[in-house]
């Protein structure tokens, strides 16, 4: 969306245009005050009385114009810098060419302002411009006179500048805020919808089984489905919480692990950050041992992950129900130069600077990770 | 099947919105020898047929139109402190299974539970004891662990004694009760009590926390 026509952006300017209002009010008493304290300056006092008739008159004016933003149209702005350009170049006919202060003064700010605000850092550029060249009309001009314009002419772009950042931020805050809320209600439905059909895959699963034969060919599919659903789901709620894109969520990362064979992920409930490397690896590590479970014990066997946070250190454990692993075969496959997957498991840890343990008997075989929260986040 | 052998049917009332579901779970649960006293779709079907029907186990799913399970949970065990709760859900969302715990409910199952592990799992439940999947008791865990990481000041934080963090993790990791007790050399009942002491304090824990918010938001007085 443009940050030109974006209601944000309106609404922004809206409100800089009311502040303007209050701006130019100020500017004019000051203009006025100070026309009154030098009214001896004026060379012609009824032509130096009517511009200071004119200013109240067109604050009056433009406070109202501006203030809809549907009356903010081109000619209302062109107007309002010729009225402050006339303004300018008013000042030697009523104060003679040798002035020392222009009519207007700081009067023609609002001008100025409203072509940064409406036009931004171009409109600012062309009205400062402008109106300095106007009051460098004057016959002697001094340092003062050379500053203000200066000021004129740096001022323009830098407030035009600052508006178009303000309209931008507010534009984009606008999209960013609508995309988040588009997200939760997409994250709303797709709950109910995964739910409905998580809810079916179920029950084909648990009807196809009762029933036998094809159908509970049928329900295995469903069974599977429904694993590999779920593991998502589980995956996927996790997602929007990690802010870092170097760290990752170690417990969406092993969710992912339990579709397809009977894997079951235990994890805490919250989001466990790690870098990215250590939290990949040790997905990698839990595979490789689920790999292993299957090789060993049977392509169906079960297999448990239970992952574990401590505020310095993460636990992992990998256990099968399978006959475990006889004692002295590690070794022996160590002796004959085969290290196998053991130990590149156990090297694999000892890289992220944790610890591997290898338990192994009648309730099967079981790894046990501990490895370091190196940057707890 | 011995059906209809035992003395006191288990009075059960299941709360599904999904027709099929309901139905399925009925006929099982009643085809087992169990008592279906009611059956309801929503929330607010659950809590105005609960009185009446007075269930000794309820099986809820989470998922169901408002009041959600959470809330029916919590709503039901504060009207009858003995009643038990099993949570069945489909998609068993971490925080929702979790929030279910914390209200009251003492088991959970996941959808695809065959039928048998449903009737174990009611029956259970109907004696007191805990119905812990390996994923509840990882969660479970994390929660302790969770609150002992960030404590409330003055809230009397509920800690695991060792022996039940070091159950809690075998159930997480998918031993069974005997396999536990084989293990640490323990009898069956003393396992199935530490686990029961678990549910207990972080359901405590929970309470305590409540009635703290009331009190710090003068919810006690009317």
């Amino acid at each position: 969306m443009s940050s030109w026509t974006s209601p944000a952006s309106i609404a922004i300017k809206d409100r800089l245009f009311r502040a303007l209002a209050v701006l130019r009010w100020v500017v004019l008493l000051n203009a006025v005050v100070l026309n009154v304290i030098r009214a001896d300056e004026f060379e012609r006092p009824a032509l130096g009385a009517t511009c200071v008739v004119v200013m109240i008159g067109w604050t009056v004016f433009t406070t109202w114009a501006y203030d809809d933003r549907r009356r903010r149209t081109s000619p209302l702005l062109v107007a309002d810098l010729a009225i402050a350009l006339a303004m300018l170049l008013a000042t030697p006919a009523v104060k003679g060419t040798d002035y020392t202060s222009s009519v207007p003064g700081f009067w023609v700010m609002g001008a100025l302002f409203a072509w940064a605000i409406h036009y931004r850092l171009v409109g600012g550029l062309v009205a400062g411009l402008l109106l300095a060249a106007a009051d460098l009309q004057r016959q002697h001009v001094d340092a003062s006179d050379y500053g203000n314009a200066f000021l004129l002419v740096i001022g323009g772009p830098i407030v035009g500048y600052m508006c178009d950042s303000l309209q931008r931020m507010a534009t984009e805050r606008d999209v960013a805020e609508r995309e988040a809320a588009m997200a939760a209600e997409r994250a709303r439905l797709a709950r109910a919808v995964h739910d409905g059909v998580l809810q079916v895959l179920a029950l084909v699963q648990r009807r196809g089984h009762e029933l036998g034969g094809e159908a509970a060919e049928l329900g295995r599919l469903a069974g599977e489905q429904e694993r590999e659903l779920r593991g998502l789901i589980h995956a996927q709620e996790a997602v929007t919480v990690v802010g870092h894109a170097e760290s990752v969520d170690l417990v969406a990362e092993l969710a992912r692990l339990e579709h397809g064979q009977n894997v079951t992920v235990a994890t805490p409930g919250s989001p466990v950050e790690l870098p990215a490397a250590t939290a990949r690896e040790l997905v990698a590590v839990a595979r490789a041992c689920l790999d292993n479970v299957r090789v060993h014990v049977g392509d169906d066997a079960p297999a448990w992950v239970l992952l574990q946070a401590f505020p310095d250190r993460v636990e992992l454990s990998v256990r099968d129900d399978g006959p475990g692993i006889s004692a002295g075969r590690l070794e022996e496959a160590a002796r004959q130069g085969r290290l196998g997957v053991a130990e590149s498991i156990r090297g694999r840890i000892a890289d992220l600077g944790g610890t591997a343990e290898l338990a192994t008997g009648s309730f099967g075989t079981e790894w046990e990770f501990v490895v370091p929260r190196t940057s707890p986040i | 099947m011995s059906e209809s052998e035992q003395p006191a049917r288990i009075r059960v009332m299941v709360v599904d919105d999904h027709p099929l579901w309901r139905d399925a779970v009925e006929h099982d649960l009643a085809q087992a020898g169990l008592d279906v006293v009611a059956v309801a779709a929503t929330g607010r079907e659950a809590l105005a047929r609960f009185p009446a029907a007075r269930p000794e186990v309820v099986v809820l799913d989470l998922q169901i139109p408002a009041p959600d399970g959470v809330e029916v949970t919590a709503e039901i065990v504060r009207q009858d402190p003995s009643v038990r709760v099993l949570i069945l859900s489909a998609s068993g969302e971490h925080a929702d299974v979790l929030a279910a715990v914390k209200a009251g409910a003492t088991g959970y199952l996941v959808k695809s539970a065959s039928r048998e592990e449903l009737l174990t799992a009611v029956r259970r439940v109907a004696q007191g004891d805990p119905v812990f999947t390996p994923g509840l008791a990882g969660l479970v865990l994390g929660e302790f662990q969770r609150m002992s990481d960030e404590p409330t000041p003055g809230s009397g934080v509920q800690t695991l004694t060792e022996r039940e963090t070091e159950v809690l993790k075998m159930v997480a990791k998918g031993l069974s009760y005997r396999q536990i007790a084989e293990r640490l050399v323990l009898s069956h009942r003393t396992v199935q009590n530490h686990v029961q002491n678990t549910l207990g304090k972080l359901q405590m824990h929970n309470r305590v926390e409540l009635t703290r918010y009331a009190i710090e938001h003068g919810l006690d007085e009317d």
